[in-house]
């Protein structure tokens, strides 16, 4: 028996990294510090499996996978790279060096997630700062369109709200918590206010704030009374260390990225008072390193084609959901993601009429509708890799078991496809 | 039948991550995932019955769920948890950002559905024949 201690969970953008596991026999019999979706990733991580390499649902060798897959992708003329989010940093890197190679076009799933959130960004900047500072300093935490006690369980223990660090020893008891959403949600129950706003009214409520904030007069605005509105700013106003955490409530309503920017010039008008910052609520624990890797290698983060060899950035055009519904490319390469069960159904029907090639450790929709199918070890369990969390902050994970034998990493069966391609080419 | 308007959104739930890490085939996943949650004073409006099943249709499409009470929820307005069966109901267009409209979508919710729910295997072999 063995116990290993400071692991780093790859489920959330939280990246706990305090995990402690019970070895026995290559097998995971106990976790400690886990939040109910860690558990169930580290103790159920050897149930449906993917078992063996699959063409068309028949078990093949891994050789004769790897060359269909290589088959596939050298003589499509535009393949589809995806996912990438729940696997480590490496892999990310030799799925860029594929999107080259074959002159593809590679895309994460921030696509379907914070992408509206880094259009944002990229036109007005960003106020960030480390989950770190966040717990020895915040005072005031607002969680607009996120809901953190079903989705980042963590996050409010560890970070945020009844966090104890530096200078907020008192933790819950001197932090005020915001929810601003338009249901009341477990995370809506627990701040000490909740905001419900009418759907898709975010944006209008943002700049309202903003106005407000600036000393301006408000009226009733998104089903918030003015009085709600001015006592909101004015608190915002007065806080010491104020940060938004937003989720997908913002990105993926009315407005989209349009809700991004407004959020963050309330953030910038706030930073004429005090301190107030704001992070994306990121979902899969390394969509931020797909979103890095993709960025230091080609100089965009997600949505970047390289149909002319060099590389080209157009959110709404190289994006995923947009070249499926449109009949762009011709081939997808999965990645550690399960687009069948994340996109709408009618952009699937449209990805089930090309050969896909998918990469997964378990049976999923995905896998199911594949062309090719090669299971992989799971990173942060059976492989080791470095992923970012939802602050940019790299953490390493860890490997705790053995694969079963002959399984590789995503790395690994990346580079022979690499090796392959190049063969053809 | 009896038919109501509602806004839909859809979003993640704990119990959908705990199923999707025992796997996208387990029960539990699919558990975590075939449901509507709806306010109570529509699912009167609907004159549900705990055992009914209800169908959920909007220019994208439809699906036929399981449903369950909420006081979380303002009238007129519904979740589902991500997953296969929600995204029937979600379109392609992105209006240039890349980004469906998974969030604020309208949708008509009928009860009691007629019509049996698909299991996961059905709505991959549906996707797969283009239906």
């Amino acid at each position: 028996m063995q116990i290993v201690t400071d692991i780093v969970c790859p489920f959330c953008g939280c990246l706990c990294d305090d995990l402690e596991a019970t070895i026995e026999n290559n097998h995971i019999s106990k976790i400690k510090n886990a939040c109910a979706i860690s558990r169930s990733k580290f103790l159920n991580h050897s149930k449906n499996r993917l078992n063996s390499p699959t063409i068309d649902g028949e078990k093949v060798s891994l050789e004769k996978a790897l060359d269909a897959a290589a088959d596939i992708l050298s003589t499509s003329r535009r393949p589809l790279i995806y996912g990438l989010s729940s696997t480590e940093c490496e892999a990310i890197g030799k799925a860029v060096e594929i999107s080259e190679l074959t002159g593809g076009v590679i895309d994460n799933t921030s696509s379907v997630c914070h992408g509206p959130t880094i259009l944002a960004l990229q036109q007005v900047g960003e106020s960030k700062t480390t989950l770190g500072e966040v717990k020895n300093r915040s005072d005031l935490i607002i969680f607009w369109g996120s809901n953190p006690t079903q989705a980042h369980l963590r996050h409010l223990l560890r970070y945020s709200g009844i966090s104890k660090g530096l200078y907020t020893s008192e933790g819950r008891k001197k932090r005020f918590i915001i929810a601003v959403d338009i249901r009341e949600t477990a995370t809506a129950k627990m701040a000490d206010q909740f905001i419900k706003i009418k759907p898709n009214k975010d944006f209008e409520l943002l700049q309202a704030l903003s106005a407000a904030v600036r000393g301006y007069e408000v009226p009733d605005v998104a089903g918030v009374s003015k009085d709600e509105i001015m006592e909101l700013a004015n608190r915002m106003k007065n806080a010491k260390f104020g940060i938004v955490f937003f989720g997908l409530g913002l990105t993926q309503s009315r407005g989209r990225h349009m809700n991004i920017d407004a959020a963050v010039m309330l953030v910038a008008e706030l930073n004429h008072h005090t301190k107030f910052l704001l992070t994306p609520m990121r979902g899969h624990y390394n969509v931020a390193g797909a979103n890095t890797v993709t960025t230091w290698q080609t100089g965009y983060p997600y949505a970047v084609d390289f149909s002319r060899g060099y590389p080209r950035y157009n959110p709404g055009e190289y994006t995923s959901i947009d070249l499926l519904a449109k009949g762009e490319v011709d081939a997808a390469l999965i990645i550690a993601s399960d687009p069948v069960s994340t996109f709408p159904a009618n952009v699937v029907r449209e990805l089930a009429k090309i050969p896909v090639i998918t990469l997964d450790h378990k049976i999923s929709p995905t896998t199911m509708l594949s062309k090719v199918a090669l299971p992989v070890a799971t990173a942060g369990i059976e492989g080791e890799g470095t992923a970012y969390r939802m602050d940019g902050v790299p953490l390493r994970l860890s490997k705790l078991l053995e694969p079963e034998e002959g399984v590789k990493t995503d790395a690994e069966l990346l580079d022979m496809i690499i090796e392959r391609i190049g063969g053809k080419r | 039948m009896k038919k109501i308007d509602v806004t839909l959104i859809s979003g993640r739930t704990t119990q959908q991550g705990v199923g999707l890490e025992e796997g996208k085939t387990s029960e539990a996943y699919t558990k975590s995932v075939d449901y509507i949650e709806l306010n109570s004073s529509d699912a009167e409006k609907l004159g549900l019955k705990e055992e009914y099943l209800v169908k959920v249709s909007n220019e994208n499409g439809s699906v036929v769920l399981k449903w369950k009470k909420t006081d979380g929820l303002d009238s007129g307005i519904a979740f589902i948890p991500y997953g296969p069966w929600a995204n029937q109901l979600f379109g392609y267009e992105t209006e240039s950002t890349g980004m469906p409209w998974f969030k604020g979508i309208p949708a008509l919710i009928e009860g009691e559905s007629k019509e049996n729910m698909l299991t996961l295997q059905e709505i991959v072999e549906s996707l797969r024949s283009g239906k």
